[in-house]
């Protein structure tokens, strides 16, 4: 049998410091998301240019983003590159990591969203005389980010969530690293857990939520 | 007839009343294992060698009790932060696990008396300034999450009000850290520090001083209710160094000279 009893009232005495690593967190994700589509969106443009050295470049990063652990691309951006003398702090290696994991996810997502974009449009901006990259900027940009706007919310869940890895990296004030170091004071591992549990579920209802007030104000045709 | 059905019954209602009241300890004996919780990353006290085999004080220490109880043991390797989940989720039945007994834990586990003291040390990179622990202040410091060491320089760094404080998840991070220029010191305890300067795993460090807190005597755990388990567990301790084992254990794992005094003059206990 379980053999604990529950004191959730010594665990609920530390949830403002777990409330302020919830917003470390929030602050962490949206940093890597913001960041994340910037270099997801020149990803896509290297992918288009039709030079060899940029889609090369773009590949890489998106096979590599994709097909490792998210925990193995943060453990890498703090210890894999210290070893070449880069010291990045928890946070930015944290940071670093899931905006790396993030870029790679959304350049495949917005190349996906730029398939479902007919070849036409572009050429009919073109005879418009519109320069190749100011087709892209006000012709196919808006569309793709419109397709790519749900799988986008998707990996801004992602997002929160991964944040948890920062604990391997010695991260200690994200919702993860607060819960992990009051466990070590205190024991209360269920409660602490459970309570750090319901944040994170309450954190990505109010993203969805969010993401779909701003789809239907965006998007009304 | 009606004797044999009322007969039987009654053997029945025995051995339910009687399986409802076997304890922990009752459990181990029957099952002919005790299973630990022993942490493997950890030197000397708990390890692996070249086969993977578990080795180290902490996994002797297991396997004596188990001889004494006169089951088989089995090491459950769980890190520093999963020692408890794995003892409330059944995973376990006593933590052999270096674990502290900090009054705020023993509100949750039920420790034994202490079976090991620590004593700390400041571990610097060769090139940082630092002729003694104070010289931590201010720079970048680590230590093993969830470990009495860590706990005590959180709490330094956040009275001196200045430089980081960096918990990572394994001992071995810790040193990596260090050996990289992560971090600038570190506070571990003199068996794991010297053991890491020795082994030469981590170049560019170098032990500066005594940590200045009290011995982190660690103790045995398990379930708080269970006290026929922890009675057995404060003899067995009291044995292990009456009989001279824990002076045979600390020459094999750590080295020549006097384990710690498990006694604290002036109170009982």
């Amino acid at each position: 049998m379980f053999g604990y009893t529950f004191q959730w009232k010594q665990a609920l005495a530390r949830l403002p410091q777990m409330l302020d690593g919830a917003l470390v967190t929030m602050q962490i994700a949206i940093l890597s998301m913001v960041i994340g589509i910037v270099l997801a969106v020149l990803l896509t443009v290297f992918r288009r240019s039709g030079s060899r050295i940029l889609g090369a470049i773009a590949t890489t990063w998106v096979e590599v983003a994709r097909n490792t652990p998210a925990l193995f691309q943060i453990y890498m951006a703090h210890f894999g590159l210290a070893s070449f003398g880069i010291h990045l702090s928890p946070y930015v290696s944290l940071l670093v990591g899931i905006t790396f994991n993030n870029a790679g996810y959304l350049a495949e997502n917005f190349r996906g969203a730029l398939k479902a974009i007919p070849e036409t449009q572009t050429r009919a901006g073109r005879s418009l005389g519109m320069s190749p990259l100011q087709a892209f900027r006000y012709i196919v940009m808006p569309q793709m980010l419109r397709i790519a706007f749900l799988p986008m919310t998707n990996q801004m869940v992602w997002a929160v969530l991964m944040t948890s890895l920062g604990v391997t990296v010695g991260m200690n004030t994200d919702l993860f690293g607060v819960t992990q170091a009051l466990n070590a004071l205190t024991f209360r591992t269920f409660e602490l857990f459970a309570i750090a549990a319901v944040i994170f579920y309450l954190i990505v209802k109010v993203i969805q939520t969010a993401a779909r007030l701003i789809a239907w104000r965006l998007f009304r045709y | 007839m009606k004797t044999s059905i009322f007969g039987a019954a009654l053997v029945a209602a025995t051995a339910i009343a009687g399986a409802a009241q076997a304890d922990k300890l009752d459990d181990i004996i029957a099952s002919g294992t005790l299973r630990c919780a022993v942490v493997l990353d950890f030197p000397p006290m708990g390890m692996r060698d070249d086969q993977n085999n578990p080795i180290g004080f902490d996994v002797d220490y297991c396997n004596d009790l188990a001889a004494a109880l006169g089951v088989t043991a089995e090491i459950v390797e769980t890190p520093f932060p999963e020692r408890i989940p794995a003892l409330m989720a059944g995973r376990v039945d006593v933590g052999v696990a270096s674990t502290s007994d900090t009054l705020e834990r023993a509100k949750t586990v039920g420790m034994s008396v202490p079976y090991y003291a620590f004593e700390n040390a400041v571990v610097a990179r060769e090139g940082v300034e630092m002729t003694n622990w104070e010289g931590m202040k201010g720079k970048t410091v680590g230590a093993t999450a969830g470990t009495y060491e860590a706990i005590w320089l959180e709490g330094k760094v956040k009275e001196w009000g200045e430089g980081e404080f960096r918990p990572y998840q394994t001992q071995a991070d810790v040193f990596l850290a260090l050996s990289q220029g992560q971090l600038d010191a570190t506070v571990s305890t003199v068996e794991v520090a010297n053991a890491n300067v020795k082994s030469g795993n981590f170049p560019g460090i170098r032990v500066v001083d005594k940590a200045p807190m009290v011995p982190d005597y660690v103790a045995l755990f398990t379930l708080r209710e269970e006290y026929g388990l922890i009675n057995y567990l404060n003899l067995f301790v009291n044995q292990q160094v009456r009989t001279g084992r824990y002076a045979e254990l600390y020459t094999k794992w750590v080295g020549e000279g006097e384990p710690a005094d498990l006694t604290v003059n002036g109170v009982y206990r």
